[in-house]
């Protein structure tokens, strides 16, 4: 029976392949091709992406197939695989004011410098199920706008004419890098994003919606959300000027939040911020109210609610980390369960020993206790 | 750049010794490097190829270099120690910075004397030690003998270390790592391909009359 | 060989410098397409930076950059990370989990260096140059040209106590380990005893409280003056810490209750053994049980000396 715990190697292989062969699934259905994948589940693959801080659209899909559509197990491979990868160069900050927009939306006015453009999205579909898409109905293209749109205006710099809204300066410090060095609390505030846009996006979002609960509560509104493409520039030594390498889509939400202000300072709106591979709408709202409740300390705002303790949002948001450790779970334990067996073993036998002692010895020790129990019986 | 050499102004980065390569002989170093630091005092031989004419590195001192330097570390070069050269081979062969700041570096290369002129080595704080300054000390000779006595973790009893006259200021610095630890300066002392370490938690004692009696001065 | 070469495959780098890697010799790759060990160059120079710090400041735990490893993190991530940056072509690797070769964890860690370092692996404990354990110490005493490899899921000790690595750090930095005793003692007065049984916290070379890892304090004593350095990596939590050899390590205890090890009223049921930690078997489901030896090669070797 000592044996039970042998044979883990083959054991081991056995349930890889049995794996494999259930990803696949049934032979009389073709295989899902990569490029199926990266086409039609583009909203996973992108979230994919994001999560595991690599920008590729073909190996996140590869990571969606082999994880047979787990999101969680997918980052983890595709994260994985970006750990491994050399470091050739440091890009320059993105200009999103210069995104090719897709998709740009403000709930702050009515109309905007560049208008608010719709671009693809779900929001006012009737979650209706389209028993089309059961039949293979085909779907027929989209029409598409004559002239493609100009550069609009980030619309929180409108407000800044007017002081309204607090500017954010780039202190020139460099900035500290998460990938390489691990972060030491309490973490300055581009630490935090580099953090929360790798964070999981459903832990993301219950905390940033626990604080429209009122559990850190900053009135918030979506200031502009916007979703296209950005160019992606390095500067190469010998040229004059930076070089853009590639062109990358992510989505970008400045949150509005409810002023703050001093005796010396005069009352401001202030923001928070998020920013994402690809199409992530979701994640970067998330992420603006978890940044903007995580600068309660800087803006002298009571730290109360969970979305506002730095430590505990922070060390816990990757899901890469938090799905390792719970499932490790899974690991033997039994040296340790061991020691605990022996211990409690120890104790009730002790306990048990305590209550056959000769009543005598009790009254003397705890004279309340036995005179309770006494009375009871 | 200060320093001379007769025939080193025509040195070249490339003149220095690489290692035989990057991923196993770097490997069979930093083992070394680790057993030396686990066990304060032991000698090790490191094996890599002479130095070019008129470097005043030791072979043992260039190999912690390429063993432990990289692109995310600044090094800081006693001015005796820096030949012609020396600074470009460095960068070409490891791509760590030069620093003039003996307080940001990462790892100094340095001979005995310096630590009686430079004071502003990185000894970390007591919550973060570790940011601390790593010596690589050019020396003459490393021997086993009893002017020094070394004991603490990775000693069993104690070892017992000889090392010139010129090696008191550097021992007496480390010897006050004992009163500021963790906090401190952990140290690898080189002679030739020898190596040895002393960490900041080694405690160090002057045997002879004659170290303890410099020891007093310093 | 003076010429610098870029041979990596994936080397595009535009820099000319040796350490800048990816310009690593292709002798250092192998069949995997990673390279040897499976870790970069450059992370291995890190890891390898903060290990002569830990050893330099034994019980310190040393922050490292952690990176994402192939296997989930909990399972065993920071061991591999050190192991991987100090593993060379000549070593001779043994992997226990629970003091067995050939449970899972042990036996996917161990295929996984036979695979990316193509290195010698053992199930004997004499024969290793570098073991990578989780939750056991060998029951044969180490020598001192072997290296252990803890794999550690919480290496703060004080974690438990106070959640916050921000005050746990000043602890440190302070010496003030006075809570640690208080949790110990509030143990006593419940229960007459220490209920820590396992993960149980020692005092390294009278300085720092060190969490020795989820080992069960039967183990503990094997800390005390090993002649083996032993290395502790918590890849989730981004710490690696060492106790070098011949360093003093002591449980914390109190002098009317001293620190004790575990106890069996029976010896191994295979081996006879009554000096080495037991694991409980489960023989039927009428509360039958027996007791073998937890380190399977030292309950194996036991036998074969009797054969």
């Amino acid at each position: 029976m000592y044996v039970a715990v042998k044979g883990g190697e083959k054991a081991i292989a056995n349930a890889h392949q049995w794996m494999a062969d259930r990803r696949r699934g049934d032979r009389e259905q073709p295989e899902l091709d990569v490029d199926q994948i990266q086409q039609q589940l583009g909203l996973a693959v992108d979230r994919v992406m994001a999560e595991a801080s690599l920008h590729d659209r073909e190996l996140a899909a590869l990571a969606l197939k082999q994880a047979s559509g787990d999101l969680v197990e997918a980052v983890f491979l595709l994260r994985a695989y970006r750990t491994t990868l050399p470091r050739l160069a440091e890009t320059c900050p993105l200009d999103t004011g210069a995104m090719h927009i897709e998709r740009r939306i403000s709930a702050t006015f009515k109309d905007v410098p560049g208008g608010q453009v719709l671009g693809p999205t779900y929001d006012y579909t009737h979650r209706l199920l389209d028993f089309m898409l059961l039949a293979e109905g085909e779907v027929p293209e989209a029409d598409r706008a004559e002239a493609s749109l100009e550069q609009c205006p980030q619309i929180l710099d409108c407000l800044n004419a007017e002081g309204l809204i607090e500017q954010e300066v780039d202190d020139g410090s460099e900035p500290y890098d998460i990938t390489r060095d691990p972060p030491d609390f309490p973490v300055d505030r581009a630490t935090r994003l580099q953090m929360l846009a790798r964070g999981d996006e459903g832990y993301l979002l219950a905390l940033g919606y626990s604080t429209q609960r009122g559990y850190g509560r900053n009135h918030p509104f979506a200031g502009e959300i916007r979703q296209g493409a950005v160019e992606v520039e390095i500067e190469v030594e010998g040229f004059d000027g930076p070089l853009c390498i590639g062109e990358i889509m992510v989505t970008e939400c400045q949150m509005i939040n409810q002023f703050a202000g001093s005796r010396e300072k005069a009352p401001q709106f202030t923001r928070g911020y998020g920013l994402a591979f690809g199409r992530n709408e979701r994640k970067t709202m998330a992420m603006a109210l978890v940044d903007r409740a995580l600068r309660a300390e800087e803006l002298g705002e009571p730290i109360q609610s969970p979305a506002q303790q730095a430590e505990f949002v922070l060390a816990h948001a990757d899901s890469v980390e938090a799905s390792g450790f719970v499932s490790h779970l899974k690991l033997p334990h039994y040296v340790d369960f061991q020691s605990e067996l022996e211990l409690l073993r120890r104790l009730r036998r002790e306990h048990a020993a305590r209550q056959t002692a000769p009543t005598t010895e009790q009254a003397a020790d705890h004279p309340e206790t036995a005179g309770t129990e006494e009375a009871a019986q | 750049m200060t320093g001379t050499g007769t025939r080193a102004a025509n040195v070249r980065p490339r003149d220095w010794p690489m290692l035989d390569d990057g991923v196993h002989h770097s490997q069979q170093l930093f083992r070394q490097l680790l057993s030396a630091m686990s066990e304060p005092g032991t000698q090790q031989t490191l094996a890599v190829a002479e130095l070019p004419a008129g470097a005043q590195l030791s072979p043992a001192a260039w190999a912690a270099v390429l063993t432990l330097c990289d692109l995310d570390t600044r090094l800081w070069v006693e001015p005796r120690l820096a030949t012609p050269g020396l600074y470009e081979a460095v960068a070409f062969h490891t791509g760590a910075s030069i620093t003039e700041s003996p307080a940001d570096a990462d790892f100094a290369l340095v001979v005995p004397q310096t630590l009686s002129e430079v004071t502003s080595f990185a000894e970390g704080s007591d919550a973060w030690p570790d940011r601390s300054t790593t010596l690589i000390v050019v020396t003459d000779s490393l021997a086993e003998g009893n002017d020094w006595v070394l004991s603490g973790p990775g000693i069993a009893d104690c070892r017992g270390l000889t090392l010139s006259a010129e090696a008191v200021p550097l021992m007496a610095r480390l010897s006050a790592n004992l009163a500021t630890f963790p906090r401190g300066l952990d140290a690898f002392i080189t002679a030739g391909h020898q190596l040895l370490a002393v960490a900041r938690s080694t405690r160090v004692e002057a045997r002879t009359e004659h170290a303890a009696r410099i020891e007093e001065d310093v | 060989m003076n010429d610098f070469t870029h041979s990596a495959p994936t080397s595009e780098d535009c820099s000319a410098s040796g350490n800048n890697d990816s310009g690593q010799n292709r002798s250092g790759y192998n069949n995997s397409g990673y390279n040897f060990a499976y870790l970069d160059e450059q992370t291995k120079r890190m890891i390898r930076r903060a290990l002569l710090k830990a050893v330099a400041i034994p019980g310190y735990q040393v922050p490292f950059g952690g990176r994402e490893m192939p296997m989930p993190y909990g399972w065993g991530t920071g061991g591999m990370q050190l192991t991987a940056s100090i593993l060379g072509a000549d070593d001779v690797l043994k992997v226990i989990d629970q003091g067995a070769d050939d449970t899972t964890n042990a036996v996917s860690i161990r295929s996984f260096f036979e695979r990316v370092a193509g290195v010698e692996t053992t199930t004997e404990t004499a024969r290793a140059s570098v073991i990578q354990t989780r939750h056991r110490i060998p029951e044969k005493t180490l020598s001192n040209d072997q290296i252990l490899v803890f794999q550690v899921p919480i290496p703060e000790p004080l974690r438990f106590i106070e959640p916050s690595e921000e005050e746990t750090r000043v602890m440190h930095a302070l010496e003030e380990y006075g809570v640690m005793h208080v949790k110990l003692y509030e143990d006593i007065a419940r229960h007459g005893h220490i209920a820590t049984t396992y993960a149980y916290p020692v005092k390294v070379d009278g300085r720092y409280v060190m969490d020795p890892s989820p080992i069960p304090k039967f183990d503990n004593p094997k800390l005390h003056m090993s002649e083996a350095l032993m290395l502790f990596g918590a890849g989730r939590e981004k710490r690696l810490y060492a106790i070098p050899p011949w360093t003093r390590v002591e449980s914390l205890d109190f002098e009317d209750h001293p620190f004790e090890i575990q106890a069996w009223d029976e010896p191994c049921a295979i081996c006879g053994a009554t000096d080495s930690y037991l694991d409980e078997v489960i023989t039927d489901d009428a509360g039958g049980r027996m007791f073998v030896c937890s380190d399977t090669d030292y309950c194996q070797s036991r036998r074969e000396e009797v054969a």
